[in-house]
């Protein structure tokens, strides 16, 4: 190692999350009253309980596309001071990854010791994300920015943006919506004995054939569920780590990036490669978060991948090498997800299944697979990937391990 | 808001991309092109993402293009938009700048099974207002589906 600080391996296995915390997950609207300070601030509360360590050792904060700020946060816990604090780009769980990213850094440099990331949504009214963008029609006579291009012609939802590529990758791989199916379908078999999880019923195919068209090809079973939370994890130095409460769950890697002009993805650029078009985006960065953590798709032991819409896990499969391009649908379809498949996927149900909490609840699961107490565990899961959302530019991710 | 889709806000006319609408309320569709080296793109900005020139005109377009990639809306976001029933949104790759220039619009005047992708479809305008229009696009050989 010539130069120690850029070398790929510099940050491996410096930072690890120590403790998760979240409140119940809610239905739409059904924390509205509580407001999201205090959502966060139970999320928080619990996950340094989980740590066993106090709020007030917090001194840092790093989230993604999230309205309450690190300095009423550190104020109303009365730490002595904030030492770090960043937010990252992108939009919805696009960008996730980036935040553990910015956390890790943060602690394995020594500019804080415990780094909070936080998310929090209370989907009511025009937080509500499937009606944003649609919204902004109702409020306006006319609409500014790269949006002028696609929400007058009543694209107004990422429903829609996500059926277009949807669309375009069936037209060139064949991928069908008997596919798309058998992502739900496996959600709903891991959340099945899940208690937290919103819609445990098993289902079939026809069950999801059967389930109303919104945006065509993808019907309401394709979607996931709005749901209202306050989640909160703490990152501290593999050092500091050692000494905690619960076995560390040690970063490996963490990154949010973007393909060539990718843009807004599809809610309003539609330029990009159509290898990109026909993707979730993360190539790039699925390349950057296997050689920065020193393992490969076939070390992998579990995948928490974002499924805000079935065929975008099947791209993002696509994009991080677990089947070639083009074949996610048939690998899908042969029973690859499941527990007894070579990489399970989503052991906790997914936004799909579980809760709709923007990829934190896959962090979580990917944290409980290191710590060996998922409720469907991976027996001697190592290395457990984080996929974060198909979405506005950066997308992102995030290796976990359980030894260094 | 455009004719065919009550509810919805029209673009605004920024610096950037007044010319677009525009043109489009003359019955035009013009695309941005570099003036240093010649590359289209869309949607318009500032600077050329081949060599970073500052300069550029726009350029009228054949207006012929073949759908790229499409979606029906079954259930619309906003409630003005639910008596028209299903409506169509295609991303049309233009003829006159294969490869380099989509542009997400509209198929209007076809039924569901007639817009598939490679459909060859010329370019029509829907008036928001006096001046300004959205470039749609309607088949060669027009069927009673999506209302323009």
């Amino acid at each position: 190692m010539s130069d120690p600080i850029v070398s790929d391996e510099w940050l491996r296995d410096r930072a690890a999350i120590v403790g998760i915390g979240h409140t119940p997950w809610g239905t739409r609207g059904e924390y509205a009253d509580k407001g999201h300070l205090r959502l966060v601030i139970e999320a928080i509360v619990a996950a340094c309980d989980d740590a066993g360590i106090s709020p007030q050792d917090v001194d840092g904060y790093s989230s993604y596309y999230t309205s309450v700020e690190p300095p009423d946060l550190y104020t109303a816990f009365g730490a002595k001071r904030l030492s770090y604090s960043s937010q990252t780009w992108g939009g919805g769980g696009s960008s996730m990854g980036g935040a553990f990213a910015n956390a890790a850094m943060a602690v394995a440099t020594g500019q804080a010791e415990y780094v909070v990331v936080h998310k929090v949504m209370t989907m009511e009214g025009s937080s509500r994300y499937g009606q944003a963008f649609g919204q902004m029609g109702q409020q306006a006579p006319t609409l500014p920015g790269p949006m002028a291009f696609s929400v007058p012609y009543g694209l107004q939802s990422p429903g829609q943006m996500f059926a277009l590529a949807a669309r375009r990758h069936m037209h060139r791989f064949g991928t069908t919506t008997e596919h798309f199916a058998e992502v739900t379908i496996n959600a709903r078999n891991m959340a099945h004995g899940n208690p937290e999880a919103r819609f445990r019923d098993l289902i079939t195919v026809d069950d999801h054939h059967r389930s109303r068209m919104i945006a065509d090809p993808l019907r309401l079973f394709d979607f996931c569920m709005e749901t209202d939370y306050g989640c909160a994890l703490v990152i501290t130095s593999a050092e500091r780590a050692r000494d905690l409460r619960q076995p560390p769950a040690y970063i490996r890697s963490a990154a949010a990036m973007a393909p060539y002009r990718y843009g807004g993805a599809l809610m309003s650029f539609y330029n990009h490669p159509d290898d990109d078009f026909a993707s979730s985006g993360q190539r790039d960065v699925a390349q950057a978060l296997f050689r920065l953590a020193g393992v490969g798709p076939a070390d992998l032991d579990a995948a928490m991948v974002y499924d805000h819409f079935t065929p975008m896990v099947l791209m993002s499969l696509e994009d991080f090498g677990i089947c070639p391009k083009g074949e996610g649908g048939p690998y899908a379809a042969d029973g690859n997800l499941g527990l007894k498949g070579p990489l399970p996927i989503n052991t906790h149900g997914g936004n799909l299944a579980e809760a709709y909490a923007h990829g934190m609840n896959h962090v979580y699961e990917a944290v409980r697979q290191v710590r060996g107490t998922a409720r469907l565990q991976v027996p001697g899961a190592e290395n457990v990937l984080v996929v974060g959302g198909a979405g506005p530019a950066p997308s992102s991710g995030m290796i976990l391990g359980a030894t260094p | 808001m455009s004719r065919s889709l009550p509810g919805l806000p029209g673009p605004r006319l920024e610096p950037t991309t007044a010319g677009f609408w525009l043109a489009a309320g003359e019955g035009r569709l013009v695309v941005q092109r570099c003036s240093q080296c010649g590359q289209h793109r869309h949607p318009p900005t500032e600077v050329c993402y081949v060599c970073n020139s500052l300069d550029w005109v726009w350029e009228d377009q054949p207006g012929t293009g073949t759908v790229f990639s499409y979606t029906w809306t079954d259930a619309p976001v906003v409630p003005s938009l639910e008596e028209l029933g299903p409506y169509n949104i295609s991303v049309i790759e233009l003829d006159s700048t294969q490869g380099v220039v989509r542009l997400l619009s509209r198929v209007v005047d076809a039924t569901r099974s007639q817009v598939q992708i490679g459909l060859a479809v010329p370019v029509d305008f829907d008036p928001v207002d006096d001046q300004v229009a959205l470039p749609i696009f309607r088949p060669l050989v027009p069927q009673a589906g999506d209302p323009s």
